[in-house]
């Protein structure tokens, strides 16, 4: 799993476009949410995001997916873009960042 | 996207027609509320009551929980709706059918409107069920949600089946017992085994994924939906052979416990949670929850109605159903709407710029300011209407239902204002 230390350029690109998108319901980006586990970029194969929700089952999903998608697609032209929604390991709390705490009001 | 079920959520003029019906439903029961005063104070089997307990039942309450259905069980169970035709035309009957059958009981017109309204809206039930079990039937891994969905289908069936044969049991008796034994009945299937296993299995999965919630304990789901379902089956045989009620604690002790387990349900997810401020839907929901303890009460005093002044218990009675259909139904769909309505909306009108252009949030659609007026006067409508009926005062009622009116006006401008956002992304 990328843990974004070793990321390439465009690896680190994608994750700030990622930065960009919001869980619509909470007003967070999905990157401080923590649902973001591994992100990928080859010229062969194309951009390769792998996920989770916080809840299995969230309606919030679709938008989530299609916002995802486009603002790839905006920004690598060209590249196919895979997007995997995986539920284990099981998204916990621990995967929130600082800042995504502190919109929460947890800190 | 690999993972989760993709374009599963139904088309807008699937879902929108059911909360504008019921937005405006909501509205005409608060104003029968407040033009019947006088109702509340005498026996709860009256004309008046009947028509608006249906107002309230059938076209606030179940149509939009309908439609909160075409859009969420998509999401929940991870499947598409079987068929949203059948889902247009359960509408358009169902609400032709409400409209007639409100209106023959409100003037008590025992005759064809009343046959015709509840047959139709026996016709729009059975057309529901149907669409609902054909779409569970595609579910892959069974889940203790979908036992509760399928399960209260099944009691609003049997509701509304009741239903219909009280309304021409009006006109021509044909039923052995008395009218009261059935309203018993039919009033209980309806509360206890649609609505409320119904709240449980939807609520238990979205109040804590509102609330950020995890590690909660399902196994006191899983009891509660077996002691419900158990107490109410011997409950309604119970009634239905012996025609007394005498021994309706015995079997109400399940229920109650299978209702605290769920509560407890909550509580857990109320703790657990990360998201620490709650907003306006969850506010309402909250308050929703607690009344329901009110609704334990008055229905385990009402229990011992041999041991009870028949005045007294009526007002009980009274106390008893206005807490279930005004305070904990109502609550809930109130605060609910604040988390589905801006959501399904804006889904609508922004899925094709999402990532092209930024958009506003699903809350945004809504006034803040307006919501939370709507909340304070409905806690204080809420006060001053228990009191009033626990007081027999027509005054005080009137008050009550005077606030609970400005509410629902408030609740129905929020609506509106979401229905009719006008797209503007950001720039």
């Amino acid at each position: 799993m990328n843990t974004f230390g070793d990321a390439n350029s465009n690896e680190i690109r994608i994750y700030d476009i990622l930065k960009t998108v919001l869980d619509p319901e909470l007003g967070i980006n999905i990157i401080d949410l923590g649902l973001i586990y591994e992100i990928s970029f080859s010229k062969e194969t194309g951009i390769k995001i792998i996920m989770t929700l916080t809840t299995e089952g969230c309606p919030m999903g679709d938008a989530i997916d299609t916002e995802i998608k486009e603002k790839l697609k905006q920004g690598f032209g060209g590249f196919h873009v895979s997007l995997e929604v995986i539920w284990e390991p099981q998204w916990t709390a621990e995967r929130i960042s600082h800042e995504g705490r502190i919109a929460l009001g947890i800190e | 996207m690999q993972g989760i079920n993709t374009q599963a959520a139904p088309s807008a003029s699937v879902v929108l027609p059911h909360y504008i019906f019921a937005a405006f439903s909501f509205l005409v029961l608060t104003v029968l509320i407040f033009a019947s005063g006088n109702s509340f104070i005498g026996h709860y089997f009256s004309p008046r009551l009947l028509a608006i307990t249906h107002t309230g039942t059938l076209g606030w309450g179940s149509m939009i929980i309908f439609g909160a259905m075409y859009q969420l069980i998509p999401a929940i169970l991870q499947i598409k709706l079987f068929n949203e035709i059948l889902a247009k035309i359960t509408f358009c009957i169902m609400a032709l059918g409400i409209i007639l059958l409100v209106y023959s009981f409100w003037i008590f017109d025992t005759g064809l409107p009343m046959q015709a309204g509840a047959s139709l809206t026996f016709v729009a039930i059975v057309l529901f069920c149907v669409n609902i079990f054909f779409t569970i039937r595609k579910i892959k891994n069974w889940t203790l949600e979908a036992d509760y969905i399928l399960t209260s289908t099944l009691w609003l069936f049997l509701t509304a089946a009741i239903g219909l044969f009280m309304t021409f049991n009006f006109r021509k008796v044909f039923l052995e017992e008395s009218h009261l034994l059935y309203l018993k009945i039919h009033a209980h299937v309806g509360f206890i085994g649609w609505f409320l296993l119904l709240i449980i299995g939807v609520a238990s999965k979205l109040i804590p994924m509102f609330l950020m919630a995890h590690g909660l304990n399902k196994r006191k789901l899983s009891i509660s939906f077996y002691m419900i379902n158990i107490g109410l089956i011997c409950l309604l045989v119970y009634w239905y052979l012996f025609t007394d009620s005498l021994l309706t604690w015995i079997f109400i002790i399940p229920i109650v416990i299978g209702i605290f387990l769920f509560l407890s349900y909550l509580l857990q997810a109320y703790n657990n949670r990360l998201k620490k401020g709650l907003d306006i839907g969850l506010k309402h929901s909250l308050i929703a929850f607690l009344i329901v303890l009110l609704s334990l009460a008055s229905g385990i005093a009402a229990c011992f109605e041999s041991k009870i002044n028949q005045d007294f218990l009526s007002q009980i009675i009274l106390i008893y159903g206005t807490s279930i259909l005004l305070g904990f139904i109502s609550g809930l769909i109130l605060g609910q709407t604040y988390k589905t309505l801006p959501f399904i909306v804006w889904l609508h009108k922004y899925k094709k710029l999402l990532g092209k252009q930024q958009t506003p949030l699903p809350k945004e659609l809504y006034s803040e300011k307006i919501a939370s007026w709507q909340l304070i006067t409905y806690i204080i409508a809420s006060v001053i209407f228990i009191t009033g009926i626990f007081v027999s005062n027509k005054t005080t009622i009137t008050f009550g239902g005077f606030f609970l009116m400005i509410s629902a006006v408030l609740y129905n401008i929020n609506v509106f204002k979401i229905l009719f956002h006008q797209t503007n992304p950001r720039q």
